[in-house]
């Protein structure tokens, strides 16, 4: 017996105290020097700020959106070619239409599972570019984006174009009533380009619209050339997160020259897990539960018919609340048309905006002429001007947003469709422009407001034997008095256990 | 560095785009004081009794008509005093005595001339608690529970009618011939461009409104096909009784029962509701889990 032991001993000894797990690593760090680059990993340091999960919202829900797209693609099939629909949705029995949307109808009303993955393939997108902007929001109120930051900045902000377009493209894919609309407005956006319009549309869609080649195409986009882009772009986006390390706010032994957080490993490897199965969780109960996009009553799309109150996805509707409510202006002359009622709401606008974006870093350094190196995050109060701008920025946006359902608030409120047009050419100019000085004042006065964001300490009430009342503020929580935290060493070898700082889970390295 | 002439005239340019920009913007804005009449003008002969079976009564006069798809029957005549009496009480203080648009203290032109319209439109009117009105001046009346009976509306009808008899009578669908897929391509062709295509209804140009289609019955979908009642162009020629029955069966059947999987349907405000479901519950709830999973003391 005791031989047996003693050989499994032996055995156990010689794979090294981490077993075979930690014996192949071995292996393979060995061949690939694999472990530095795991123990950069293992050490990230993530500060805890709720704020800073708003971006993983994002990366999840994009994993999502692979997932659920592989499933969708199997069963897809991209094809304008005409088919006579013989399924198990009686309404459109014998009806003529694409194989895109016969296949999608197929997908939803005849594959197991079909209509949740589809289902859940929408809400990840619309939650997807949903996250995208409120981390930049985040990120631009802080002053995140600042030196050394910009160029991470600029990839984000590509980052949010490309969802917005794979979005409009995936909407489009199934080729209903709705979406074929929307091809169709976007075919009129792009003839709407001086001089090489017509050229360019011809180019896309192989033709006049709608033709046979735009739905393999925007096929190709959706599924292969666009994710690919977004998968380098985020690779790139987390590379240069690890490579510059996170910025925080400003706190308890938090410097310029520090990050203070949990490690990846162990402690923020379990928040993040949880945090990705929450994702999941979520969009899988809005996909089983909440109805997006019911394409069959929709019906297939037909150049001849059309559907009153079609709204965009939310991410499309800034540029169709533009397009609605922009006077009708156009030029005629020496036989061509520029009608400025598209070009400029489709194409100028949403091109100022985003090159505002993307300059936006480069335009705050000129003004403040800071040019030093920002890993402390600002509160969004300290910067007024910045804070207004974002402001009316956003209520610029939401405004047009709300710009594009106005059939429904007519609907809904009992008015007039022409009186909440007509408010809404008003809104979209005067909600800005108040909302400047509103924020800019606001800002100062939280300011000047004493003890602002700090925790409040209880005051102790003492009555003296004469029958006096005092009051004396109580001391500060421990974790409020600043200290100076020292930084932990980064281990050089794997098992080697570091020093932790008082709070448990919580590390400080050098950068 | 530019002279202070030229600073002067941008920013004399910049006060007045900032200024004038929305003046110029709201031209457009101006022009919708359009004169709105609230009547349509009156609708003689929407369809006639030329199909294949024909019923007279024994004094000559047409009193069903029609084919295998819809019949068209012409209340009757029976009714005539009862209607009578009904529309002196609930119609006459606007339409006039006459039913002739003059009511005793006005000028003719002030309300709809109903002789002549056939019995269907009447029917519709009052069946759907359009008329009476509840306010006689408003641009559109909109759908309410019915004053009148459906019997009474059939005798105001009746009455209406006997004053100069015309057509269309009015509908009677038989949906069991009717192919609810034809119905459903007639619908997007035809109905969808204002009545939404979930026939949810939504509101349309100068304050008039496309009415929800949910629960409607199958008579009133048929008479405001063949009458177009307000706004609604009236389809006599280019659909046939086939097509009418086809779109009354794909509204009473598809559109007011759907067989609609996928969950709740977001009450039908397509993506402006799924946009708001998306961002409040997705996003929120997600930033809340975000909220729970960090740390929120700073």
């Amino acid at each position: 017996m005791s031989d047996v032991i003693n050989t499994e001993r032996a055995k156990k000894q010689a794979l090294g105290p981490y077993g075979r797990v930690g014996k192949s690593l071995d292996e393979l760090d060995d061949r690939l020097g694999v472990a530095r680059a795991g123990r950069t990993f293992m050490d990230k340091i993530f500060p805890d700020h709720w704020s800073f999960m708003l971006g993983e919202i994002a990366l999840y829900s994009f994993l999502i959106l692979l997932v659920t797209g592989v499933f969708l693609t199997l069963y897809f099939i991209p094809s304008s070619a005409i088919v006579t629909y013989h399924g198990s949705y009686a309404p459109l029995d014998g009806q003529k239409m694409t194989q895109a949307f016969a296949s999608t109808v197929n997908l939803s009303f005849a594959v197991r599972g079909g209509l949740l993955m589809r289902q859940m393939h929408h809400w990840a997108c619309d939650i997807f570019v949903g996250a995208i902007v409120i981390h930049m929001a985040r990120v631009f109120f802080t002053g995140a984006f600042r030196k050394p930051r910009e160029l991470n900045w600029i990839v984000g902000s590509t980052l949010l174009i490309l969802a917005i377009v794979n979005g409009f493209l995936g909407y489009s894919l199934p080729d209903d009533l709705v979406s074929g609309t929307g091809i169709r407005i976007a075919y009129s956006i792009i003839l709407s380009v001086p001089l090489v319009g017509t050229y360019l549309a011809f180019w896309i869609f192989g033709g006049n619209f709608p033709g046979t080649i735009i739905i393999p195409r925007f096929f190709i986009l959706h599924c292969l050339i666009v994710p690919l882009v977004i998968i380098g772009l985020v690779s790139a986006h987390l590379f240069l997160l690890v490579r510059q390390k996170h910025t925080q706010f400003p706190g308890n032994g938090r410097t310029e020259k520090n990050v203070v957080g949990s490690p990846m490993y162990p402690v923020f490897i379990a928040k993040t897990t949880g945090f990705l199965f929450i994702v999941g969780g979520i969009t899988a109960l809005l996909g089983a539960f909440a109805q997006v996009n019911p394409i069959w009553q929709f019906g297939p799309y037909d150049a001849a018919r059309i559907s009153y109150a079609v709204q965009p996805d939310w991410y499309m509707g800034f540029l169709d609340g533009a397009l609605r409510i922009w006077p009708s202006w156009s030029f005629h002359g020496w036989g061509h048309t520029i009608p400025f009622e598209v070009l400029i709401p489709a194409v100028v606008l949403p091109g100022l905006i985003f090159n505002f974006v993307f300059v936006w870093p480069m335009i705050e350094r000129k003004f403040t002429k800071d040019n030093e190196i920002h890993n402390l995050l600002d509160r969004p109060s300290n910067v007024p001007m910045r804070t207004a701008v974002g402001v009316t920025m956003l209520s610029f946006l939401g405004m047009l947003f709300i710009a594009s359902s106005t059939d429904v608030l007519a609907k809904f409120f009992n008015v007039s469709l022409d009186t909440v047009l007509v408010a809404m050419r008003y809104l979209t100019v005067i909600v800005p422009i108040l909302a400047f000085p509103i924020t800019y004042r606001i800002c100062h006065e939280i300011q000047t407001l004493h003890g602002g964001g700090r925790r409040k300490t209880p005051n102790v009430v003492a009555r003296s034997a004469e029958g006096e009342y005092t009051a004396t503020p109580s001391p500060r929580y421990v974790d409020d008095v600043p200290s100076h935290l020292e930084a932990a060493p980064v281990p050089t070898y794997i098992h080697e256990e570091s020093e932790e700082s008082g709070e448990s889970g919580v590390r400080v390295v050098d950068r | 560095m530019t002279s202070p002439l030229i600073k002067r005239c941008l920013a004399v340019s910049i006060i007045s785009l900032v200024g004038l920009g929305p003046v110029v913007l709201f031209v457009g804005g101006a022009q919708a004081s359009y004169k709105v009449t609230p009547y349509q003008t009156s609708r003689k002969n929407a369809g006639t009794p030329n199909s294949t079976m024909v019923k007279k009564n024994s004094d000559g006069v047409i009193i069903a008509y029609g084919n295998s798809s819809i019949t068209y029957r012409a209340p009757s005549a029976a009714l005539v005093t009862l209607g009578d009496a009904l529309f002196q009480q609930n119609c006459a203080s606007c339409h006039g005595t006459q039913a002739n648009g003059v009511p005793a203290n006005g000028t003719a032109g002030a309300f709809p001339d109903l002789v002549g319209l056939g019995p269907a439109t009447i029917n519709f009117w009052v069946d759907s608690g359009r008329m009476p009105a509840a306010n006689p001046r408003s641009i559109e009346a909109s759908r309410r529970v019915p004053r009148l009976t459906p019997h009474q509306a059939l005798a105001v009808s009746a009455w209406v009618n006997s004053l100069s008899p015309s057509y269309p009578d009015i509908p009677y669908p038989h949906l069991k011939n009717a192919n609810v897929a034809d119905g459903a391509a007639l619908f997007a062709l035809n109905c969808a461009s204002c009545h939404t295509i979930e026939g949810d209804g939504d509101a349309l140009a100068m304050s008039t409104f496309s009415p929800s289609l949910r629960k409607i019955p199958s008579i009133e979908v048929a008479e405001a096909i063949r009458t177009g009642p307000a706004n609604m162009p009236r389809f006599t020629g280019n659909l046939s009784d086939a097509q009418v029955n086809d779109i009354v069966k794909y509204v009473t059947t598809e559109i007011q029962h759907p067989n609609n999987p996928g969950g709740f349907g977001l009450g039908g405000l397509g993506p402006v509701a799924e946009g708001f479901v998306g961002l409040a519950f997705g996003v929120g709830v997600l930033a809340l889990a975000g909220f729970w999973v960090g740390e929120r003391d700073d």
